[in-house]
C-alpha cells in the first residue's frame, strides 16, 4: 500500500483522543438525563424554523435576562417527543406552526391552562383554546404565490383550481408532512367534503410532479426563479424574500375570494406552556412578552405575519387584513379533523 | 491453560451477551412492531407508497451501480495498468470524494447544477438562453451525487484486485495469440469480478441506506419516507412497515457483498508472482489520463470543495462564526467522542470472545453486531426510540437514546478494525507470559493490550467520524441544546442558505480527510 500505514498516525490520534477525553471530561455533566447547568434555562420546542422565532427570543432575553434554550424541529415530531416523555419532559414551553398540533397537545394533556389577563385582552377569543392552555400569536394564510412574468392573477381564483391539468409541472407544493398543508386540508375538507377534496389532492398531487418542497422557502425560491409558476405557502414567506430582494418577480394572490367561496385559509402559529413546568413565572413572563404590543409587533416587522392584538398593525407591504375573508372553520376544529386528513392524504398518496 | 481463558471470559460472556441484546433488540422490536400493525395500514401503504418507493429506491441504486462501475473500474485501471507522470497522485487523491458526505455534496450540487446556477449558465451560453438542464432535484441528480460520492468503493476494491492479481494468467492469453482487448474481457475482468460485484453491493448498500442526499434532492426513496412518516405522523406504524422493507433490502445487498467478498480471496493467488507492468504512456496517453481522471475529481471532489472554502469565506458565512458555532463544534466532538469510545467499549468483549471461543455462542453474538450495516439512520433512530420509550421511559430525551443509536449504527465499522486487531495475536503469547509468571491482568495489560492498540485506535478513529457526520439519527434523537455541525449544514442547506451552510460543511471535511488515511489504510469499507 501506496499509503502512510496506521501505526504513523497512531502519536497523532493519542493526543486527538486525549483532547477530546479532557473535553468530555470538562462538559461531563451535560451528560446526566437531567440538565443541570440548563436547570434555569427557560426550555422551548419550537416547531418553527429558528430563522423565524429565534430573533423574537432574543428580543425577550434582552429584555428580561432569561436565557432560553431552543430545540427546533418538526411540530408533529416534537409533539410526539412531548407524548413520548410525558412528565419527565424537559420542556417548559411548546411553540408551533399550527393551531391544530396545539390542540393535540392540550387534548393529551400535556399543556397548563393560564389564567392571565393580559392573553384575554391582547389576543381575540377565536385565537385560542378556551381555557388558554394554548394562545394563537400570529396569523397566516395559505395563499397562492405567482411569478409575475408568467401568470396574471385573474387567471387565479380558488385554491382547488389548482387542480385543474392547466397547471401540470407549473406548481410547486408543500410535502405531506408539513403541518399547514395538514391544516389546509382539513378546513378544505370540512368546507367542501370528502369526495371534492380528494379530487382536489389528486389533482394537486399530478400537477406537482417532482415538484415537492420539504421548506416553503424553497417554494418561493422556485417561483421567484421562474422554475415554476405558481406555488402554495403561508404568505409570510413571500414577503420575506421581497423584503430581502425587493425586485423578485413574485406577488401573493389570496385565493377563494370570490362570491360563495370559502375564503383563505388561516391558521396561527402558537405557544404553550408544559404543564410539568418548573420554570412557571419565566414561562408566563414569555407568554406575557409575546401577546403585548411590542411583541406582536416583532411577528409583524420580523416574519410579516398578520399580529393577532388588534391594536398592532401589520406590515404596510401585506394584503390589508379587512379586504379579504378567512375561511370559517374554527381552529380548534383542526385538531379532531387531522387524523381523516393524513388517512386522505395517505390514499391519494401525495407525497 | 483453559482456566485463564475461563476466567477472564465468564463476567465477559455475559457482557458480550448483554451488548448483541443491546443491539438487536432495538431491530427485533421494530420489526415486531411493524408485524403487528393492523392490515388496513398495510393495505393502504401497498396500495399507495410502498410501490412508489420500492422502485425509486431500487432504480436509483441500479444506476449508481452501473456509473460507479464505470468510473471505479476504468479509474483503477487507469492507475494500476498505465505509468504517466503524477500517477501516484491520482492513485491517492481518486478516495478524496469519501471525505465529503453525501448531504454536503448533495447541497453544493443542488447549487452547482439548480436552476439559474452556474452549469445551466455555462449550458446556456452553449445551447442558447433558452436552454434548461435537468433539474437536479431528481432521479438524475440523486444518481449524478450518489455516484460522484461512492464510486472510490469500487475504485479501492478494483485497483487492490488489479495490484493483486498474478499476471501470469494474462501473459498466458498473450502468449497464446489472443489480442489485447479479449484477453481484458476474457482473463482480467473474470478475475477481477467478485472484487468488483463486492464493490457494488457496498455502493449499493449506501445508496439504500443514504438520507442526507436524498432528502436535500428531494428524491423519495424508502430511507427518506422513513424520517417523513416520523417526523409527520403521530404514530410510527408506517415508518416501522416501511423501516421492515428497507431492512430486507438492505440486508439482501448486505449478503451479497459478503458472499462475492470471500469468494474473491479464491480468485486470487497467494505465493510468488510478478506485478503487473505498468505500460508507459507518450504524451498523448498522459494527456488523455490526466484529463479523465481531472474531469472525475474535479466534479466529485475539486469543484465541490472549491466553492465550499469560497463560500465559508463569504461575508454570511464568517457572520456565523460565533460562540454558537464553537458549540455546535465541541458538542459534534463530544457525541463523537462519547459514541466512540462506546463502540469500543462494547465491541471489544464481542470481538474478543469470537476471536477467542468460538463458540456458535460468541460469533453469534459478534455477527449480531454487524447489525448496524442494515440499519439505516432513521431506521436506527426509530429502533432506539421505539425500545427506550417502552422498556425505559426515563431515559427518552436524554444522550444517551442517541449513543446507543450510533453505537449500534457504527459498530460494524468498529468491529471491522477490532476483529483483525484481536485475531493477529496468538493465544500462545498470553500463555507465555502467564507462565513466566505474569498474573491475568498484567499479561492483558502488558502483552494483549500493547499488540491490539492499534487496531482500537483506528476502531475508535472510525466510529468518531462517522458519528461526527450522522445526520438521521441526530435529527431525530438530539436532546435540547445538541445541535451537531452536521445539523446545521443540512438546516441551513435545506433551507438553501448556502453559504450560511458552508463553514460547517468545510469543517466535517476537512476533519474527514486525515481519517481518510486510515480508513485507505485499513477499513475503507466504513466510510
Amino acid at each position: 500500500m501506496p499509503y502512510p500505514c496506521a501505526a504513523s498516525l497512531a502519536g497523532r490520534t493519542v493526543s486527538l483522543w486525549l483532547f477530546v477525553l479532557t473535553l468530555v471530561l470538562l462538559a461531563g455533566p451535560d451528560f446526566l438525563p437531567s440538565p443541570t447547568s440548563a436547570a434555569d434555562k427557560l426550555i422551548i420546542y419550537s416547531g418553527r424554523a429558528e430563522r423565524l422565532i429565534k430573533p423574537v427570543l432574543d428580543a425577550f432575553t434582552a429584555k428580561t435576562g432569561i436565557q432560553v434554550e431552543l430545540l427546533s424541529s418538526g411540530t408533529t415530531e416534537l409533539l410526539n417527543r412531548l407524548k413520548a416523555e410525558g412528565d419527565r419532559t424537559p420542556a417548559d414551553i411548546f411553540i408551533t406552526n399550527d393551531a391544530g398540533s396545539l390542540e393535540l397537545a392540550r387534548t393529551a394533556g400535556l399543556l397548563r391552562p393560564l389564567n392571565m389577563r393580559e392573553i384575554d385582552r391582547a389576543i381575540p377569543q377565536q385565537y385560542r383554546a378556551p381555557d388558554n392552555s394554548w394562545v394563537g400569536l400570529s396569523g397566516r394564510f395559505w395563499i397562492i404565490v405567482y411569478n409575475t412574468t408568467q401568470v396574471k392573477p385573474d387567471q387565479l381564483r380558488s385554491l382547488l383550481d389548482l387542480a385543474d391539468p392547466k397547471w401540470k409541472d407549473k406548481i410547486a407544493i408543500p410535502n405531506s408532512g408539513s403541518e399547514y398543508l395538514q391544516a389546509g386540508v382539513s378546513v378544505i375538507r370540512a368546507t367542501y367534503g370528502d369526495e371534492r377534496t380528494k379530487q382536489f389532492l389528486v389533482g394537486l398531487r399530478d400537477n406537482g410532479g417532482n415538484q415537492v418542497y420539504q421548506k416553503s422557502s424553497q417554494i418561493v425560491e422556485a417561483v421567484a426563479k421562474g422554475q415554476v409558476a405558481i406555488g402554495i405557502v403561508n404568505h409570510y414567506y413571500v414577503y420575506r424574500h421581497l423584503a430581502m430582494q425587493p425586485g423578485a418577480p413574485i406577488a401573493v394572490f389570496m385565493p377563494d375570494q370570490q362570491e360563495g367561496g370559502m375564503g383563505s385559509i388561516m391558521n396561527v402559529a402558537g405557544i404553550g406552556v408544559i404543564k410539568q413546568t418548573k420554570h412557571l413565572e419565566s414561562a408566563k413572563l414569555l407568554v406575557e412578552f409575546l401577546v403585548a404590543q411590542a411583541g406582536q409587533k416583532l411577528f409583524a416587522d420580523l416574519d410579516k405575519e398578520y399580529p393577532l392584538h388588534s391594536e398592532v398593525k401589520a406590515d404596510p407591504a401585506l394584503i390589508e387584513r379587512k379586504s379579504f375573508r378567512a375561511a370559517q372553520v374554527p381552529l380548534t376544529r383542526l385538531a379532531e379533523l387531522r387524523e381523516p386528513t393524513l388517512t386522505l392524504i395517505e390514499q391519494v398518496g401525495l407525497r | 491453560m483453559i482456566t485463564i481463558r475461563q476466567q477472564l471470559s465468564s463476567p465477559l460472556q455475559l457482557v458480550a451477551l448483554a451488548s448483541a441484546g443491546l443491539i438487536i433488540l432495538p431491530l427485533g422490536y421494530v420489526m415486531a412492531q411493524a408485524l403487528s400493525v393492523d392490515a388496513v395500514v398495510w393495505g393502504r401503504l401497498w396500495a399507495t407508497r410502498i410501490p412508489e418507493l420500492l422502485f425509486n429506491t431500487v432504480s436509483l441504486a441500479a444506476s449508481v451501480a452501473v456509473i460507479t462501475l464505470v468510473l471505479g473500474v476504468s479509474t483503477a485501471w487507469v492507475v494500476t495498468r498505465l505509468e504517466f507522470p503524477g500517477r501516484r497522485f491520482w492513485e491517492g487523491a481518486l478516495v478524496l470524494p469519501l471525505a465529503m458526505p453525501t448531504y454536503v455534496l448533495a447541497y453544493l450540487y443542488s447549487y452547482l447544477l439548480g436552476f439559474g446556477g452556474p452549469i445551466e449558465h455555462l449550458w446556456q451560453f452553449v445551447a442558447g438562453p433558452q436552454a434548461r438542464l435537468f433539474s437536479p432535484h431528481s432521479y438524475l441528480g440523486a444518481t449524478i451525487v450518489m455516484a460522484l460520492d461512492t464510486f472510490p468503493f469500487v475504485y479501492l476494491l478494483t485497483r487492490s484486485a488489479l495490484l493483486n492479481m498474478n499476471v501470469s494468467f494474462e501473459e498466458v492469453s498473450r502468449a497464446s495469440g489472443v489480442s489485447r482487448l479479449w484477453t481484458l474481457w476474457r482473463v482480467t475482468l473474470p478475475l477481477m469480478r467478485p472484487s468488483i460485484v463486492a464493490g457494488l453491493a457496498l455502493v449499493i448498500l449506501y445508496v439504500v441506506s443514504d438520507f442526507g442526499a436524498v432528502s436535500l434532492l428531494r428524491y423519495q426513496t424508502l430511507t427518506y419516507a422513513v424520517f417523513q412518516q416520523m417526523t409527520g405522523r403521530s404514530d410510527n406504524s408506517a415508518a416501522s412497515i416501511l423501516s421492515l422493507f428497507l431492512v430486507s433490502l438492505a440486508l439482501l445487498f448486505l449478503v451479497t457483498e459478503r458472499w462475492f467478498r470471500h469468494r474473491s480471496r479464491f480468485y486470487q493467488t497467494s505465493g510468488h508472482y510478478r506485478s503487473p507492468q505498468r505500460h508507459q504512456c507518450g504524451w498523448p496517453g498522459t494527456v488523455l489520463a490526466t484529463g479523465y481522471l481531472s474531469v472525475i475529481l474535479g466534479a466529485a471532489f475539486a469543484i465541490p470543495a472549491y466553492l465550499l472554502v469560497n463560500w465559508s469565506f463569504s461575508m454570511q458565512a464568517q457572520a456565523t462564526l460565533d460562540s454558537r458555532f464553537m458549540g455546535f463544534v465541541s458538542n459534534s466532538a463530544l457525541l463523537a467522542a462519547i459514541a466512540a469510545t462506546g463502540g469500543v467499549l462494547i465491541g471489544l468483549p464481542l470481538a474478543y470472545l469470537a476471536s477467542r471461543r468460538p463458540s456458535w455462542l460468541n460469533l453469534g453474538c459478534l455477527q449480531a453486531a454487524y447489525a448496524g450495516y442494515v440499519l439505516p439512520g432513521p431506521v436506527a433512530a426509530l429502533a432506539v426510540l421505539v425500545l427506550f420509550t417502552k422498556l425505559v421511559p426515563i431515559l427518552y430525551g436524554s444522550v444517551l437514546v442517541l449513543i446507543v443509536a450510533y453505537v449500534i449504527h457504527f459498530l460494524p465499522a468498529g468491529l471491522q478494525s477490532l476483529e483483525p486487531a484481536l485475531q493477529q495475536i496468538t493465544p500462545n503469547l498470553e500463555e507465555v507470559s502467564r507462565s513466566l509468571g505474569l498474573n491475568v491482568r498484567d499479561t492483558w495489560r502488558r502483552v494483549t493490550l500493547p499488540l491490539v492498540r492499534n487496531g482500537f485506535i483506528v476502531a475508535w478513529v472510525l466510529m468518531f467520524l462517522q458519528t461526527m457526520k450522522e445526520l438521521p439519527a441526530t435529527l431525530l434523537l438530539r436532546p435540547v441544546g445538541f445541535d451537531t455541525l452536521a445539523i446545521r449544514v443540512w438546516l441551513e442547506a435545506s433551507e438553501e442558505y448556502y453559504q450560511l451552510a458552508a463553514p460547517a460543511a468545510l469543517l466535517i471535511v476537512i476533519v474527514s480527510l486525515p481519517a481518510l488515511l486510515l480508513l485507505v489504510s485499513k477499513d475503507w469499507r466504513a466510510a
